[in-house]
């Protein structure tokens, strides 16, 4: 995929974020992004691996700095110790016209995943990405608790009540995914 | 009897002191080899004062951290929140000290030859400097000297504060605790990471360019360990959505508010470094030259990732390639090398500009490739670099009455925007310069203006 449609899909996924009342920083890209590709299947081709909230995009997150020295992004800053929230830029319009064939072929990804994750918080998103990241590594194989174990393993301070919650959520949403991919 | 500390004089801090172990490491092949890994590559063909090699920046880096160390951890600088980070014990901060030093002496170790010029494409994917820093930190001769140390330094604390949590976690999971994070920033972080101030200091004395120079001394006695999580009740939707997790129990490197001009200066003089010397045409062409001769006169294309092989090349064995190939136009690499040694370097065609990105974001490449159609592939370049995220940091300020602030929210200059760096440039040959120079100024509305056809 080339830079302008990865672009053209990151900020129509910022700007339907938002209008579903998302804080949208970076790390709701950051997940976004993640889900989009891994559940999805969307060819940003971005590399992820777990950090410290989950799996990230170190990639992704230069690509974000990037796209601002563009004006296809902007960002709002908040008070300490908060991080900026991001926004679609003046350019982000002309990033969209450059790319309408990519848009129509994922636009309805970037909805389900606004959908999904609009209202969710950070810490609601950690743990859902954590959960794909678990599910995806296979090593707990299908079943619940032990993907829940793995995810607490990596994120101990994520209650195992609250991590076997993310892998349901997780699953669920897989579900509804498949329905949107066969259509 | 045998001198337990030794000095080194040095043109940036005058003296640096090390104990015997860390001249132990020093002497180690290694750290020897440093002496032959120029700090700026090839930037001396630019800045001909620029021949200053890693050796002493590493010696520097380990001089600074040991500063830094000693400020943020005297009992009246220290926090009421972070505290309880630190840890109480002396002997566990002398060791902790001692950790730092020597994870700042070896943070460069796997740079290959010419440091960053040619690292990307000529490694296996996944594999950089750091990922080399950290296997030569491990190998046997390096353990020998950490375990033979009165108290031994566990080489995975060496390893971790040598890298950082960023650099690491790319490669292997890693965990650190919030006093290691600290320490890992010491070296490595975006605010002020000692590696930073001292390649900034060292690079502008050697180059000669004044802009690197800042009050360090300054900024390095305003330093402060901050707490991450503060008592706010700004907002609900904050506190709710805001973009921070839930084990952000950590601590960030900030700085006391009397030091926000010494800071202010750090990211003018980076700035400014960036614009006029790291970023300079003729300099980042070099590196492409030296990038493609590589590829052609390594064995496989690539640089070793094996320690031994990495430790047998230095700048020295590839000047001796390139000065033999650029003379024997049979040998692997012969134009690259003959651009290198003969200055018959591309020359500048185009440079990245608002008009350019505001009609098209995508108009140096689309001005690179209807250059190659145009005038053959082999007699255009591109080069491209994007500012990384963690070049345009913010660091939390302690107020005089209490209070936490970011950066930007405290200096106006600091808000307000410094440029993102970004290079978008297109070269060509010496002897079709002026022609592409008339073609683009001939074509470059329409070309900017053709929406992309894509392939999805």
């Amino acid at each position: 995929m080339k830079r302008i449609q990865r672009a053209a899909i990151l900020v129509t996924l910022a700007e339907n974020l938002r209008a579903r009342g998302s804080w949208c920083g970076e790390t709701h890209i950051q997940k976004g992004a993640y889900l989009l590709q891994e559940l999805l299947g969307v060819p940003l081709e971005l590399e992820y691996c777990l950090y410290k909230h989950g799996p990230f995009s170190f990639d992704l997150s230069d690509e974000l700095t990037s796209l601002r020295a563009d004006k296809i992004f902007d960002q709002e800053k908040q008070p300490y110790p908060y991080g900026p929230k991001l926004k679609p830029g003046e350019m982000a319009q002309k990033a969209r016209e450059l790319s309408p064939k990519t848009l129509a072929k994922y636009g309805q990804h970037v909805t389900f995943i606004a959908d999904n994750l609009g209202d969710n918080d950070v810490k609601a998103l950690e743990r859902l990405a954590t959960a794909l990241y678990v599910t995806r590594e296979g090593i707990s194989g299908d079943d619940i608790d032990a993907r829940a174990a793995r995810l607490h393993e990596f994120k101990p301070h994520v209650p195992l009540d609250e991590a076997r919650h993310a892998v349901e959520r997780l699953d669920k949403l897989r579900e509804e995914s498949e329905m949107l991919l066969a259509a | 009897m045998a001198k337990e500390f030794h000095e080194l004089r040095d043109p940036i801090h005058v003296f640096i002191r090390m104990d015997s172990d860390e001249r132990n490491v020093l002497n180690s092949r290694p750290f020897q080899r440093l002496r032959h890994i120029h700090q700026l590559a090839l930037t001396s063909l630019v800045y001909p004062g620029a021949t200053h090699m890693r050796f002493e920046h590493c010696l520097g880096v380990m001089e600074l951290a040991d500063r830094v160390y000693g400020v943020i951890t005297s009992p009246g600088n220290l926090h009421k929140d972070v505290r309880d980070i630190i840890p109480e014990n002396d002997d566990k901060k002398r060791y902790w000290r001692k950790a730092l030093r020597m994870a700042a002496l070896c943070h460069d170790l796997g740079h290959l030859p010419f440091s960053h010029a040619a690292e990307k494409e000529l490694l296996p994917p996944e594999w950089n400097h750091e990922r080399l820093t950290v296997d030569i930190i491990r190998c046997d001769e390096m353990r020998e000297i950490w375990d033979a140390m009165t108290p031994p330094l566990k080489t995975e604390d060496i390893v971790k504060l040598a890298v950082g949590e960023k650099e690491l976690s790319k490669f292997e999971q890693a965990t650190y605790s919030p006093w290691e994070s600290i320490l890992a920033e010491i070296i490595t972080g975006d605010s002020f990471g000692v590696d930073r101030i001292d390649y900034l200091l060292r690079d502008s004395y050697h180059a000669g360019v004044a802009y690197g120079k800042f009050d360090h001394y300054r900024l390095i006695d305003t330093l402060r360990i901050l707490p991450k999580k503060i008592e706010t009740t700004t907002s609900t939707d904050i506190e709710l959505n805001g973009d921070v997790s839930d084990d952000e129990q950590g601590a960030l490197l900030g700085i006391d508010e009397g030091g926000i001009h010494s800071a202010e200066a750090l990211l003018l003089a980076r700035y400014f470094m960036y614009t006029q010397l790291y970023f300079h045409p003729v300099r980042r062409i070099y590196d492409i030259h030296l990038k493609e001769f590589l590829k052609l006169w390594l064995p496989e294309g690539g640089f070793p990732v094996n320690v031994e092989k990495h430790l047998e090349i230095t700048d020295n064995e590839v000047t001796v390639g390139f000065l033999a190939a650029s003379r024997d136009p049979s040998t692997a690499g012969h134009i690259p090398a003959r651009r290198l040694v003969q200055r018959e370097h591309l020359r500048l065609l185009s440079q990245r500009n608002p008009d350019d990105v505001k009609r098209n974001p995508e108009a140096a490449r689309i001005i690179y490739e209807a250059a190659c159609k145009e005038f053959g592939s082999e007699s255009v370049q591109i080069d491209v670099y994007r500012q990384k995220s963690s070049e345009s940091p913010r660091f939390p300020v302690l107020k005089g009455d209490g209070r936490i602030v970011w950066s930007d929210e405290e200096s106006e200059i600091l808000g307000s925007k410094l440029p993102i760096l970004v290079i978008e440039s297109v070269y060509v040959s010496r002897e079709k310069l002026t022609a592409a120079q008339k073609w683009l100024a001939k074509k470059r509305e329409a070309l900017l203006d053709v929406s992309i056809e894509e392939d999805i």
